[in-house]
């Protein structure tokens, strides 16, 4: 059930950007609140549970992006690998670091879709480096707003742990 | 094998997650993204999300402008009903200006006629309407001007009136339309003379001495004769209307509609010097005098 609540949330925080920058930036800028999901899922979430939920926001990912299906899944995933790489490796806890993956993870799918999609999809239909500015704003609002969706992504975790009977249980 | 498979199959899993929807992508990388029923099932999740948001959003948007942003505004609307107002004002003087520029052109254009008439310009400075009827208009130029009892005073339009009595700065004009004057008039159309005198309203006269032979008709224009001494020839007076042809006696009535409301006049000339018909000077108009 974690991996579908996750995918929820994925879904929720894509709508509510999606309205966000509809009537706030008006297309001028956008985000990629799913991408601090899928951070979350590389710091707390456990290998099975997490892969599962990060293929799901991946899912979401595609949908509400409008991309091939199976591009953001793939690339959800190895964001997942690769911050859990990261954490393994180095300590991160505070918020200022989950924005900062966050910031980071949005830069990677971005620039993974980027890369895939000049490789596999025809040259007319790829996108080019003029997205690059585009893509380090969505990366550094993304960063930015991150660390407000920390109590949230607790939340849903705290939904799914069991209390565990102590001795005067 | 399956020992392997439980020993790995995280790894596996992964693997899985990672190869299988890049092989869904690359499979159909070459063709437009299309969507199945899963697919617009999980958007059409969103949607209300995307619709509440949206809702919240215009109406704080809203609330916003309503409220918020309308901090102030009463002071503005006053500030820049103060400003109309004085706009208005500066508008009302503006049109005053630009009439007087009018008038004053007109007056220039008729001063530029070809003859021998010299003209003084002058402001009406007072009107007096006694109750007899006596109607005079109080100019700002008098006998230091050059002005003198008798002289015709003239619009662009027509006939104000003359000259009554003269001090030394101001100067007083008994109007066409007073009961008092009388001013010898042909009809241009017939050329047949007659008087008009005042009947002492403003936007009155009568045709005086018109003999019943003649031929008048409603909407004859009326210029002076020069006959009477006092104003010079050809300049207009009114237009008849309302012909009542006795049926004995010498003379038939009419009533005049005068070419100048002095009520509504503001600067005139005063005809200090003008050619006459037989070298003939000015004489006093009476009342009822006959052309």
């Amino acid at each position: 059930m974690k991996p579908l609540a996750h995918v929820l949330l994925a879904l929720l925080l894509a709508a509510l950007q999606a309205a966000l920058l509809r009537w706030v930036g008006g297309g001028w800028f956008s985000l990629a609140l799913p991408a601090a999901c899928l951070v979350w899922l590389g710091l707390h979430g456990g290998n099975v549970e997490g892969s599962v939920a990060a293929a799901g926001v991946g899912y979401v990912l595609d949908l509400v992006t409008g991309s091939h299906k199976g591009l953001l899944t793939a690339l959800a995933v190895l964001l997942f690998l690769v911050v859990r790489g990261v954490s393994a490796s180095v300590d991160l806890r505070s918020r200022v670091a989950f924005g900062v993956l966050s910031g980071a993870g949005a830069l990677f799918l971005s620039l993974g879709a980027m890369a895939l999609q000049r490789w596999a999809v025809p040259p007319e239909a790829a996108p080019g480096a003029v997205l690059l500015p585009r893509m380090l704003g969505e990366a550094a609002l993304t960063g930015l707003l991150a660390p407000a969706l920390v109590p949230v992504l607790r939340r849903v975790d705290g939904l799914f742990e069991r209390e565990e009977p102590g001795l005067l249980g | 094998m399956f020992a392997l498979f439980q020993r790995y199959r995280e790894l596996i899993l992964v693997a899985v997650l990672v190869l299988v929807p890049l092989g869904v992508f690359f499979a159909h990388a070459k063709r437009p993204p299309e969507r199945s029923r899963l697919d617009r099932a999980v958007v059409w999740l969103a949607t209300p999300v995307e619709r509440a948001v949206g809702w919240t959003l215009s109406s704080a948007v809203s609330a916003w402008d309503g409220y918020v942003a309308l901090r102030g505004s009463h002071e503005r609307a006053r500030e820049a009903d103060g400003r109309i107002r004085d706009l208005e004002v500066e508008n009302r003087r503006l049109l005053a200006y630009r009439s007087e520029a009018e008038r004053l052109r007109a007056l220039l254009a008729f001063t530029a006629s070809p003859d021998e008439r010299r003209y003084l310009g002058a402001r009406v400075i007072g009107v007096r309407l006694g109750t007899t009827g006596l109607q005079v208009l109080t100019l700002d130029r008098g006998e230091a001007d050059g002005i003198a009892r008798m002289m015709p005073v003239v619009v662009a339009e027509g006939v104000v009136g003359r000259i009554q009595a003269v001090t030394g700065s101001t100067s007083d004009v008994l109007v066409l339309t007073d009961r008092n004057s009388s001013i010898a008039v042909r009809i241009e159309r017939t050329r047949a003379r007659a008087n008009v005198r005042g009947l002492g309203k403003p936007d009155a006269a009568k045709l005086d001495f018109a003999l019943r032979t003649e031929d008048v008709i409603e909407g004859d224009a009326l210029v002076t004769s020069g006959t009477d001494g006092v104003f010079p020839r050809g300049i207009p007076v009114g237009r008849v209307t309302q012909v009542d042809p006795r049926a004995r006696g010498l003379f038939q009535d009419a009533r005049v509609v005068p070419a100048v409301d002095p009520t509504r006049v503001e600067e005139v000339l005063v005809m200090t010097s003008w050619e006459r018909a037989g070298g003939a000077a000015p004489a006093a108009l009476a009342p009822g005098g006959a052309p």
